[in-house]
C-alpha cells in the first residue's frame, strides 16, 4: 500500500532542508566575515576568496557526479554481465576482486592515480570511478545472488525471455541493495574528492587544504562546513530514496 | 563448490594475454639520471642487447605464452601446471628487474633511478589476479593462497637486498628510513589506539543500548551522522575547538592537545570507528538465534553459562568481522590525518604530492595498502577459524 | 499429447535421466513419483526446455519440442513449482496476469481473465487482487501460483512438487481442488511429487522413477496390486498398501444394495473410501455397516466379508 501525500513530502523535507542550508551558506559565506573573525582574530583575511564557494561546490558535485554515474553504469553492468550464463566464468574473480579492492584505502587509490595519470581533475575522476565501482559491484552481485532461484526458474518457466527476467524480476528485486551500494560509493566519493584538492583539483577541499597550509582555521571551517552539508544532503536524499516504495 | 575443469579457461586466457600485450608493447621500466629529470621509458626487449638478458626476457615471454596454452586446455592437470607457472613468473619478475637494473647501470651516473613502468604494474596485477583465479578454480584455501605468494616475496627480498639499489622506491626509502620507521610506528599506534578505544566504548555503548532500548535509535542516528561526514571535513571541524581547548586548558595543552597533531586525528578516528564496531557488536549479541538461547536455558544452563558457552562463541566471528572493518577503515583514515600533522605514512603521500615526487607517494601508499591487505587476511582467517565448523 | 522417446540427460559426471520413454495422453493427470534425485524434476523441466535433453526426442502433439521457440513453447505450458515463484514485488493480480501480458493480450481481456481465474480458485477479487505474495498464507500463495499457470489457458500444466511445503490439511484441501479442477478443465497435467499418498490420490496414471529410469507405470490400483519391484513395493508403503488401496475404493463398489431392511447400528456414506469403513468397524467393533447416500437415506449394507472382497464378484 502506498502512503501518498503528507508522509512522503515530509521525508523529502530532510534532504531539501540540508540542501537549502548548503546553498544559503555557500551564498552568504562571504558576508559572515565578522563571525569568522572570532575564530581567527589575527589573520589578515578570514574568508577564502581564491574561488567562489558556488564554483567550488559545483566542481565538487560535478566530479563526484561524473565518477559516480560512470561507476554505476560500469559497476551494475559488470555485475550483470558476470551473472549471465555467458559471463559466469568471470564471476569468482570479479567478486573476489571487488572484496579485495575494498580493503584498499581510498586515499591510497587516489595517490596511486597521480603517478599513473598526472595531476588535475581527470585522475581524481578515474580514482573515484575505480574505487566507487567496488561497493556497487559487490552489492549488485550480492543482490542478484540473493534472489530466490525459484523465482528465476518460474519466470523462465512462464516464458519470460532472459531480458524480461533481468528487467522485470532481477533488477527490481535487487534495486534496494544496489541503491545501498551506490549510496556507500557516493558517500566515499564525496569524501575522497575533497582530498583531490591535494592533487590539484579545485573543489570544496581547497579551502581546507589552504587553511591547513596557512594555518588559517577560518578557511578550514568554511570548507569543512560545506563538505559536511553536501554529504548530509546527498546521504539523506539516498535515505529517502531507500525508504520509497519500489512498486 | 568446485566446478569441473574442462574447456578453455577464458578468465585466465584473457588475463594472461593482457599481460603479454602489456609486456611486449608498454614501457616496463624507465630510467632517470637523477630525482628531478623525467626518465626514459623502455619496453621489455628494448632494455638491452645482451644475450643473457634477452634469453631471460624471452623465457618470461615463453612462460606467459605457456600459461595461455595451459589456459586453453584447462583440465585439472593443466590448471595445476598453470598455477605453478604463474608462481614461477611472479618470482621471476623481481629477478628480471634486477637483471634489467644491472644492464642499465652506468658507472658515471651513480644517482640513476629506475622506476617501474605501466607494463610492470599491469603484469604484476594480472599475474596476481591469475593466481586468485587459479586458487579459486582449484578450490585451495585462503592460507594456501598466501603460501603461494612466498616464493615471490622471497625473490623480492633477495632482489631488493642485493641488486635493486637503483630502484627509485628503494632510494627514496633509504634516504628516509628512520622517518619511515617513525611514520609506520605512529600510523600503527594511531590505528591501534583508535580501534582499542572504540572497542571499549562500543562494548559499554552496546551494553547500555541492550539495557535501555530507548538509546538505540538516537545512538545509531548520531553514529550514522558521524560516518557520513567526510574525513577531511571532520578533521577540519575538530581543529578549531581542539585548538581552543589546548590553549585554554593548561593540562590539555601540556598533553599535546591542539588543533593539529594526534588529538584531532585520534578523536576523528575514534568517531569513525565507533559505527562499524557498535553495529557489529550489536548484531553479534542480538542476532544469536533465540531458539539457541531458549534451548540453552531449557537444558538448565545458567545465565552465565548461556553467555559464555552459547552467546559468546556464536557472536565472536561477527565481532572479529567488526574489528576487521574498523581496522581497515582506520588504516586508510589515518593516512588522511597526516594532513593535520598527525604523522603516519600519509605524510609521505602528501609530501610526495606536494613535491611531485611520485616515488615518495608510493613509499606512503604501498605500505598502507599492504597494511590493509595483511589486516584483512589476518582478521579474515581469524573469523573463519572462530566460526563453528570453520577450518584454517 | 506429450511423448518421450528414449530421452536422456547427463550432468557433469552423473546421469540424471537415462533413456526414458513415456506417453502422456491429452487430458490425463500423470504423476511422476520417486525419491529425491531420481530424475523426475529433470524430466518435467525437459518438457518445457528449462533443461535441454541430450539424447532422444520429446514430442508435443507430434512435433519435437526443439522445433518450437523455447520462449513461445513455455508460454503455451503452465508451470507451477514448490516455492510458488510468485514475484514478491508484484500484486496477486499482476502475478496472475503475467503470461497474458507477455503474450500482449489487450488490457481489458487480461483483467477479465485474472478475475475469472481468481474466482475459479476461490480467491475473492476484492480481498486478494492488491495483496502482495508475502501477505498470503502458503495455501493461498499456491492457489495464486496455479491461477498464474492457468492464465493463458495452456493445454498442458507442469507441476513440480507444488504442495510439498504445505501443512497436511492445506495439502489435502488443495489436492481435492486439483482433482475437481482437472475434471472441469480437462488439461493435460504432469505432476511431480515424492509423496506416494499424494500420487495415489491424484493420479490417473502413476510413473515410478528410480535412478533416472522408469521402474513401473500404471493406474494406482494396478501398482498397488502388482508392484513390479521391491523398490516400488517399499515406496507404496509395504504392508500398509492394503489400506492405501482401500483408500482408493469407494464403499458403494463393495456394498450389497438392498431395499428397506434391518439397519445396522453404524452408518457410512456410499462415497466414503473402504479404509474409512474399516476404521469405523474397528472403532465400534461391528461387522456390518449401513451405507447411506448423500441425503442420508440407506441404500445398502457393507459387511466385513464384502469389504475384504471375499464375496465380491
Amino acid at each position: 500500500m502506498k502512503q501518498p501525500g503528507r508522509l512522503s513530502l515530509n521525508t523529502w523535507l530532510v534532504p531539501l532542508g540540508w540542501l537549502g542550508l548548503l546553498l544559503v551558506l555557500a551564498a552568504t559565506m562571504p558576508y559572515l566575515e565578522s563571525l569568522f573573525r572570532v575564530i581567527e582574530p589575527d589573520m589578515r583575511e578570514v574568508i577564502y576568496r581564491r574561488a567562489g564557494f558556488f564554483t567550488l561546490l559545483a566542481q565538487h558535485v560535478m566530479v563526484v557526479a561524473i565518477a559516480s554515474l560512470l561507476a554505476v553504469i560500469l559497476g551494475v553492468g559488470a555485475a550483470i554481465a558476470v551473472t549471465r550464463p555467458a559471463g559466469r566464468d568471470f564471476l569468482p574473480l570479479v567478486s573476489q576482486l571487488a572484496s579485495i579492492g575494498q580493503t584498499f584505502p581510498p586515499v591510497a587509490v587516489l595517490a596511486l592515480a597521480v603517478p599513473a595519470l598526472g595531476f588535475g581533475t581527470l585522475p581524481i575522476i578515474v580514482a573515484l570511478l575505480l574505487y566507487g565501482l567496488l561497493p556497487i559491484v559487490r552489492n549488485t552481485l550480492a543482490a542478484i545472488d540473493d534472489i530466490d532461484p525459484g523465482l528465476r526458474e518460474s519466470a523462465l518457466g512462464m516464458g519470460m525471455t532472459a531480458g524480461q527476467v533481468l528487467r522485470q524480476v532481477e533488477l527490481p528485486l535487487a534495486a534496494p541493495v544496489i541503491l545501498a551500494g551506490i549510496r556507500t560509493s557516493v558517500t566515499i566519493n564525496i569524501a575522497t574528492a575533497a582530498l583531490g584538492a591535494t592533487i590539484g583539483a579545485s573543489n570544496l577541499g581547497d579551502p581546507i587544504i589552504a587553511g591547513i597550509v596557512n594555518s588559517n582555521t577560518a578557511y578550514i571551517v568554511q570548507g569543512a562546513l560545506l563538505i559536511g552539508l553536501l554529504a548530509l544532503t546527498v546521504d539523506s536524499a539516498f535515505e529517502r530514496l531507500a525508504s520509497a516504495p519500489s512498486t | 563448490m568446485v566446478k569441473p575443469l574442462q574447456g578453455p579457461n577464458w578468465v585466465l586466457l584473457s588475463l594472461i594475454l593482457l599481460g603479454v600485450v602489456a609486456w611486449l608493447w608498454l614501457p616496463v621500466i624507465s630510467l632517470a639520471p637523477n630525482r628531478i629529470v623525467p626518465g626514459t621509458p623502455y619496453t621489455a626487449f628494448a632494455v638491452s642487447e645482451g644475450g643473457l638478458f634477452l634469453a631471460l626476457t624471452s623465457m618470461l615471454t615463453m612462460l606467459m605464452l605457456g600459461v595461455a596454452w595451459l589456459a586453453w586446455r584447462a583440465t585439472r592437470k593443466e590448471t595445476w601446471l598453470a598455477l605453478g607457472t604463474v608462481v614461477v613468473l611472479l618470482a621471476l619478475l623481481p629477478l628480471w628487474l634486477a637483471a634489467a637494473a644491472a644492464e642499465l647501470a652506468e658507472p658515471d651516473l651513480p644517482q640513476a633511478r629506475i622506476t617501474l613502468g605501466a607494463a610492470f604494474w599491469l603484469l604484476w596485477f594480472v599475474l596476481l589476479l591469475a593466481l586468485i583465479e587459479l586458487r579459486t578454480r582449484l578450490g585451495l584455501s585462503r592460507p594456501m593462497g598466501w603460501l603461494l605468494l612466498l616464493p615471490m616475496m622471497a625473490c623480492w627480498g633477495l632482489a631488493l637486498w642485493l641488486w635493486l639499489e637503483p630502484l627509485a622506491l628503494l632510494r627514496e626509502y633509504q634516504a628516509r628510513s628512520e622517518q619511515f620507521a617513525d611514520a609506520l610506528i605512529i600510523h600503527l599506534a594511531l590505528v591501534g589506539a583508535a580501534v582499542a578505544a572504540s572497542l571499549i566504548l562500543a562494548i559499554v555503548g552496546v551494553l547500555a543500548m541492550r539495557r535501555c532500548s530507548g538509546l538505540q535509535r538516537p545512538g545509531f542516528a548520531v553514529l550514522n551522522f558521524l560516518q557520513t561526514i567526510p574525513s577531511l571535513a571532520l578533521f577540519g571541524l575538530l581543529l578549531a575547538p581542539l585548538a581552543w581547548l589546548g590553549s585554554q586548558v593548561a593540562w590539555l595543552g601540556a598533553l599535546g592537545v591542539s588543533g593539529i597533531g594526534w588529538a584531532p586525528a585520534f578523536l576523528a578516528l575514534l568517531g569513525y570507528s565507533l559505527l562499524p564496531m557498535v553495529r557489529n557488536l550489536h548484531v553479534a549479541l542480538g542476532a544469536v538465534d533465540p531458539a539457541v538461547i531458549e534451548a540453552a536455558r531449557g537444558m538448565g544452563m545458567s545465565r552465565r553459562q548461556v553467555l559464555l558457552q552459547a552467546r559468546l562463541p556464536l557472536a565472536l566471528p561477527v565481532v572479529v568481522e567488526g574489528l576487521r572493518i574498523t581496522t581497515i577503515q582506520a588504516i586508510g583514515l589515518t593516512a588522511v590525518a597526516a594532513l593535520i600533522g598527525a604523522g603516519g605514512l600519509g605524510t609521505f603521500i602528501f609530501q610526495g604530492l606536494g613535491q611531485a615526487a611520485m616515488d615518495m607517494v608510493l613509499l606512503g601508499a604501498l605500505p598502507i595498502i599492504v597494511l590493509a591487505l595483511v589486516t584483512d587476511a589476518l582478521f579474515g582467517t581469524l573469523s573463519e577459524w572462530l566460526r563453528p565448523g570453520g577450518e584454517l | 499429447m506429450i511423448e518421450l522417446f528414449g530421452v536422456s540427460k547427463h550432468f557433469a559426471n552423473e546421469t540424471a535421466v537415462d533413456g526414458i520413454s513415456l506417453q502422456i495422453k491429452r487430458g490425463e493427470l500423470c504423476v511422476l513419483v520417486g525419491t529425491s534425485g531420481c530424475g523426475k524434476s529433470t524430466t518435467l523441466r525437459m518438457i518445457n526446455r528449462l533443461i535441454e535433453h541430450d539424447a532422444g526426442e520429446i514430442h508435443l502433439d507430434g512435433q519435437p519440442v526443439r522445433s518450437f521457440n523455447e520462449v513461445a513453447l513455455r508460454r503455451r505450458i503452465g508451470y507451477v513449482i514448490q516455492s510458488t515463484g510468485l514475484f514478491p514485488h508484484w500484486t496477486v493480480a499482476r502475478n496472475i496476469g503475467l503470461v497474458p501480458r507477455l503474450l500482449k493480450w489487450p488490457k481489458a481481456q487480461i483483467s477479465e481473465r485474472v478475475e475469472a481465474l481468481m474466482q475459479l480458485l476461490g480467491l475473492p477479487l476484492a480481498e486478494f487482487a492488491d495483496k502482495y505474495p508475502h501477505q498470503l498464507s502458503g495455501g493461498q500463495a499456491q492457489r495464486v501460483g496455479v491461477a498464474r499457470a492457468l492464465a493463458a489457458d495452456p493445454d498442458i500444466l507442469l507441476m513440480d512438487e507444488p504442495f510439498a511445503a504445505l501443512d497436511p490439511l492445506t495439502r489435502q484441501g488443495l489436492q481435492r481442488e486439483m482433482i475437481e479442477l482437472h475434471a472441469r478443465l480437462n488439461k493435460t497435467i504432469v505432476f511431480v511429487t515424492h509423496d506416494m499418498d499424494e500420487a495415489l490420490t491424484l493420479a490417473d496414471r502413476l510413473v515410478v522413477m528410480d535412478q533416472g529410469r522408469i521402474v513401473q507405470q500404471g493406474t494406482p490400483v494396478e501398482l498397488l496390486r502388482e508392484p513390479a519391484t521391491p523398490f516400488v513395493e517399499s515406496l507404496l508403503g509395504g504392508l500398509d498398501r492394503g489400506l492405501k488401496e482401500a483408500a482408493l475404493i469407494q464403499v458403494k463398489e463393495r456394498m450389497l444394495p438392498f431395499g428397506p431392511r434391518l439397519l445396522a447400528s453404524e452408518r457410512i456414506a456410499e462415497t466414503a473410501p473402504l479404509s474409512q469403513a474399516l476404521s469405523v468397524m474397528l472403532w465400534h467393533q461391528v461387522e456390518r455397516l449401513t451405507v447411506v447416500d448423500a441425503e442420508d437415506i440407506p441404500v445398502g449394507e457393507l459387511s466385513l466379508r464384502r469389504l475384504l472382497g471375499v464375496t465380491a464378484a
